[in-house]
């Protein structure tokens, strides 16, 4: 469904990603791995066209879309979570949610408002109240029912429990286990390596702006050198 | 108390111009970060649009108003594509340089134009009403009615229609804007063209109440940005709070203190506002 090919990408004259290659089928959910700094949204960036490629291809169901414009990315199917929630703060819940299916022109909007309403029920409290007023947790969920609004082919994930308490952590865990029981493509980026190695089918190790390992979820997981330097085992 | 309403409702009027100035100007501030000096001149030059098309060509009034707004519009697109577009991405002392020769640029086209001659905007609207003591002439109740019209179309816009929220989305971030899917490209030509509008509304009002010539433009700026600061930087609620704050100080003053510090004591109010809530009357801290 979506393959990088070479891919390498630079902030003014300093490569951080040296060529990468990977693959998400469709169904699966795969997950990318490593420190910080390692690449990793920053691969994700070049995949929604927030950063440009330098060289390299992406393709999305057989289409190119390296360095299509972000909003035209989101139209083939490809939205993004991103880190860090990125909610509009002064718009409401519903609002937010509103914004997330701007893309799309079909009438089924409402319905799938009241969907996402009731897979998060904290969101239908805090319906009216602003983005910005909601707790870390409410908004993390916030930020996942928006991306689930534009209906995508493909889900991103980044950082999704980046600052969030313990408890919530699994939450958002749970919620993502979720949306691959729904059948979506997921493409997670996660510093909390352990969840996303038993969340993923397969996952990819990043160092230093290349990818240094591949495999199943479980694979990586026994792998001895993730054991040791990310699983803390 | 029948002289403070009276005051207080000539307050409105011009209260009313600065809303529209600073709704222009917030507008754009709030999604491009620019500070749109132009934006004063720009609206004299729909102010001395309509006055010619009514006086020189003979034009009903209100076919006048209708053309300047059209010829708004596109003048908001021109100064997007042609003036702020190049800088961008360029660091924000460039667009700042660019508003400020805009400014210069647009002030001596209405010169070129229309000549430095002092305009009015003739009107049939010399009716007086009188409603409990208070006295009202028709056109400040129009120029009222008229802002009143325009500032709630614009809420319902940015609050209901699916163009105005995804200004609202890029206005308080942009990188999650392009995530749902919005052409950062496109908002900005509409937020332009919306503003010069309503910059070009304005423009009409001054010349019908008061009276149009060079350098004016500039004050109304100044005023605008004024207002903004006083509601809070890229507030919608802020911009219509304090233009009507600004413009009932100013009538207050000027009524009972003096005209000629009216706008001194306006700007004293202000700072002293600003000393209470340095975020603004409506912004958030």
């Amino acid at each position: 469904m979506l393959k990088v090919s070479d891919l390498r990408v630079s902030y003014g004259p300093i490569e951080v990603i040296h060529g990468i290659s990977l693959e998400v089928k469709e169904g699966e959910c795969v997950a990318l791995i490593g420190a910080n700094g390692a690449g990793k949204s920053s691969t994700l960036k070049a995949i929604c066209g927030l950063v440009p490629a330098k060289a390299g291809t992406i393709s999305f169901e057989g289409q190119d879309i390296t360095n299509q414009s972000g909003h035209a990315i989101v139209r083939a199917g490809i939205t993004m979570c991103p880190e860090g929630r990125q909610v509009f703060p002064q718009m409401s819940t519903v609002q937010n949610l509103r914004m997330g299916a701007y893309a799309r022109s079909d009438n089924e909007q409402a319905s799938d408002l009241e969907d996402m309403m009731n897979m998060f029920p904290i969101l239908r409290e805090r319906a009216h109240q602003a983005a910005g007023t909601l707790s870390g947790g409410e908004q993390e969920m916030l930020a996942i029912a928006r991306a689930l609004m534009a209906r995508p082919k493909l889900c991103i994930f980044d950082e999704p429990s980046l600052g969030l308490a313990p408890k919530i952590v699994a939450e958002v865990g749970a919620t993502i286990e979720r949306i691959k029981k729904m059948g979506k493509t997921i493409l997670l980026v996660e510093q909390n390596s352990l969840m996303a190695l038993r969340l993923a089918d397969r996952a990819y190790l990043f160092e230093a702006g290349e990818i240094v390992l591949s495999g199943t979820g479980e694979e990586l997981q026994s792998h001895p050198e993730v054991a040791k330097a990310y699983l803390g085992h | 108390m029948i002289e403070i309403l009276q005051q207080i409702i000539n307050g409105m009027a011009i209260g009313g111009v600065y809303v529209l100035i600073a709704l222009g100007l917030t507008t754009v501030f709030g999604i491009l970060g620019i500070a749109h000096f132009a934006h004063g001149s720009v609206s004299m030059f729909g102010g001395y649009l309509t006055f010619f098309l009514v006086v020189m060509w003979g034009l009903p009034l209100a076919l006048a108003i209708l053309i300047a707004l059209v010829v708004g519009f596109l003048l908001g697109v021109l100064i997007e594509l042609l003036a702020y577009r190049p800088v961008r991405n360029a660091n924000h002392i460039n667009a700042f340089i660019v508003a400020l020769g805009l400014t210069m640029m647009v002030e001596g086209l209405n010169l070129e134009f229309f000549g430095h001659e002092q305009v009015v905007i003739p009107t049939d609207f010399s009716r007086v009403f009188n409603i409990g003591g208070v006295t009202i002439p028709e056109l400040r109740l129009y120029v009222i009615l008229a802002a009143a019209l325009l500032i709630a179309a614009m809420t319902i816009f940015v609050e209901k229609t699916k163009t105005g929220q995804a200004i609202r989305a890029v206005a308080e971030n942009r990188d999650a804007a392009i995530l749902m899917g919005v052409n950062v490209n496109t908002i900005p030509l509409v937020v332009f063209s919306i503003s010069t509008a309503l910059g070009v509304c304005a423009g009409v009002m001054v010349g019908a109440l008061f009276a149009i010539a060079p350098g004016i433009g500039e004050g109304l700026v100044v005023k605008g940005f004024a207002v903004l600061i006083l509601g809070g930087l890229g507030s919608i609620p802020g911009a219509v709070v304090g233009g009507l704050v600004l413009g009932i100080t100013e009538a207050l003053a000027a009524g009972f203190i003096s005209s000629a510090y009216k706008d001194v004591i306006a700007f004293v109010a202000m700072i002293l506002v600003l000393l209470v809530r340095p975020q603004g009357l409506m912004g958030k801290a």
